[in-house]
């Protein structure tokens, strides 16, 4: 994924982490794409074990379904591409055991 | 619970335009949408928090722009964005209805009236390796290219049948990316022929098909290869699991093509599960399939109090999901007393020459696009259900066994036996698929055959929301 930076503005970054790894995302970007600029097109895997991206980018076929922290830094589903990156989230594309 | 009088399901160009009506006519609606702000897919804006300086110019957004930046401003307007309406039913005693909203945390709302303007969605056509992180649909890449300014890819091929296509590989190459390349999976003699025996029909909406025209020629000069009669075999893995390259098909040789991301364009179904949850007429869209919901001339559905706009009603475009919306925006101004019937009448008379003027071309795009005789096939493997990851061989031997059992039935009951159709999406990727395959081996039109039954939720809800509230 590459950012287009020609005639956009974006604000100053915040952190987010997925699956324990530090990534800068810019306010206003999706769950979806913080995955996507850390350099992954894996959101979770499949029952075979197979790794699955994301597909419709519109909310309708929940294939980019993650787990991210919520204000009270409990994990939830979220469709990544319909979800804002906060500072601070911890986005998980596995289930997590406890994230608090 | 809050009360509207007039609930309108999605805010692109239908509900917009409908919403303008409204307003007009002194009403004030509240618009729900999954996303945060006005445009729906066609015109998806970027977050408040980015400045964007040349966003969607060209003559196919002045329309829609012009509505965004009109009724989006408008004080009156009651904006629900970042919210996801999950269910529909009848409210108390028969009068108007309840809406189950989920965004933070659920909530219901009573309405009078509801219009739903949903709009439709890329069709997911199931062929081998479709399931491989990098494939996507047409509608992923160009909604990530307009709103959140991203390139998908370093290399993004584009396969399918429909001319939106063209318009993708332009949009990409001018925000600085690189497209592999376009395959239309059908001939070029094939879509000259259908274009020119509608000339007539076309010329009178010549805009969108100038414009086509216009962005292949710059493709072409901008050295994008475009391919006819060149379908999909399959995709394959690299070393990390990720796509590497499409297996593509011409004149019975097998082409690589290296990409990272490939995105798929087949046609898109109308977004029509709330229509079907609260009882309300569809019928089987031709011939890119779906449901589209039925409607009378005022855009009134079959359940009293329900409206209908846009692609839910079946797919044509922004122009004519414009029209349809006015139209119901007069229509329920009209039931509710607030505008004449001179009034409204004077008003859908313009909107039906709208209408008018658009339908030859819309029509032409639908032949044009047509995908039925170009889907890919799924190998027994190939998993239609992307939710459960129930493969064709799966389903196909579930269909054999309940047509043992006799004739006659639908999705459903291949949904109970092999839990196709089960997960978060609903059905809403598969059902296609498995009613295609069920009444090709029973030897039934596709439109005769049962869909799955649209449940409450429409839309995935976390157990810790129901539990809460």
């Amino acid at each position: 994924m590459k950012r287009i930076d020609k005639g956009v503005t974006r604000g100053g970054t915040i952190a987010v982490e997925i699956d324990g790894h530090r990534t800068e995302v810019y306010p206003g970007e999706t769950v979806a794409v913080a995955v996507l600029a850390a350099h992954t097109l894996r959101f979770r895997e499949d029952r075979g074990g197979a790794p699955r991206g994301m597909f419709c980018n519109m909310g309708t076929c929940s294939e980019c379904t993650v787990w991210v922290t919520d204000e009270t830094g409990r994990a939830v589903r979220r469709r990544a591409c319909m979800t804002p990156a906060c500072e601070g989230m911890r986005i998980f594309t596995a289930e997590p055991e406890d994230p608090a | 619970m809050t009360d509207h009088d007039v609930v309108i399901v999605g805010g692109g160009s239908a509900g917009l335009a409908a919403a303008r009506q409204l307003l007009d006519a002194g009403i004030s609606p509240c618009i729900i949408d999954e996303q945060p702000r006005p445009g729906g897919q066609i015109a998806r804006q970027p977050p408040r928090e980015f400045t964007v300086g040349e966003w969607l110019n060209g003559g196919l957004y002045t329309n829609i722009r012009g509505l965004i930046e009109e009724v989006g401003s408008d004080p009156r307007l009651i904006w629900r964005g970042g919210t996801s309406v999950a269910g529909i039913m009848p409210g108390d005693r028969g009068a108007g209805f309840r809406l189950t909203l989920a965004g933070k945390g659920l909530e219901e709302v009573r309405a009078r009236r509801v219009l739903i303007a949903g709009g439709c969605y890329d069709m997911p056509v199931a062929f081998p390796g479709w399931t491989v992180p990098g494939v996507m649909s047409v509608g992923a890449v160009q909604t990530l290219l307009k709103s959140q300014q991203v390139l998908t890819g370093e290399r993004i091929a584009i396969f399918g049948t429909h001319p939106l296509m063209i318009v993708l590989a332009a949009q990409i190459v001018r925000a600085g990316g690189q497209v592999a390349s376009v395959n239309f999976a059908q001939g070029f003699r094939q879509m000259l022929a259908l274009g020119l025996s509608h000339g007539i029909a076309s010329l009178r909406a010549p805009g969108a098909l100038m414009a086509a025209g216009s962005e292949m020629a710059f493709l072409r000069r901008k050295g994008v290869r475009i391919r006819f009669g060149t379908g999909v075999r399959r995709a394959e893995a690299g070393d990390k699991g990720a796509l590497s390259h499409l297996v593509l098909q011409s004149d019975g040789n097998d082409i690589a093509e290296p990409c990272d991301i490939a995105a798929s364009c087949y046609g898109f179904l109308p977004q029509s599960d709330l229509v079907r949850q609260v009882g309300a007429d569809v019928r089987w869209s031709d011939p890119a399939g779906g449901w589209e919901a039925e409607h009378d001339g005022a855009m009134r559905a079959s359940v009293p109090g329900l409206y209908v706009a846009g692609e839910t009603t079946g797919v044509a475009g922004s122009e004519i999901a414009m029209a349809e919306g006015a139209i119901a925006g007069l229509s329920i101004a009209l039931d509710a007393g607030a505008i004449t019937s001179q009034f409204a009448q004077t008003g859908m008379r313009a909107a039906q020459r709208t209408l008018e003027r658009q339908r030859g071309f819309a029509g032409l795009l639908r032949q044009i696009a047509d995908p039925t005789d170009f889907m890919p096939d799924a190998d027994p493997d190939t998993l239609l259900c992307r939710c459960e990851d129930i493969s064709a061989a799966t389903i196909d031997a579930t269909i054999t066994q309940v047509a043992a059992a006799g004739d006659g039935f639908g999705a459903d009951a291949v949904k109970l036996r092999c839990r196709a159709g089960m997960g978060l999406c609903q059905g809403r990727s598969c059902e296609h698929s498995v009613m295609r395959r069920i009444a090709q081996a029973t030897a039934r039109p596709v439109e005769q055959i049962d869909g799955y039954r649209s449940r409450f939720p429409a839309r995935p809800l976390s157990i810790g929301d129901m539990i809460e509230d």
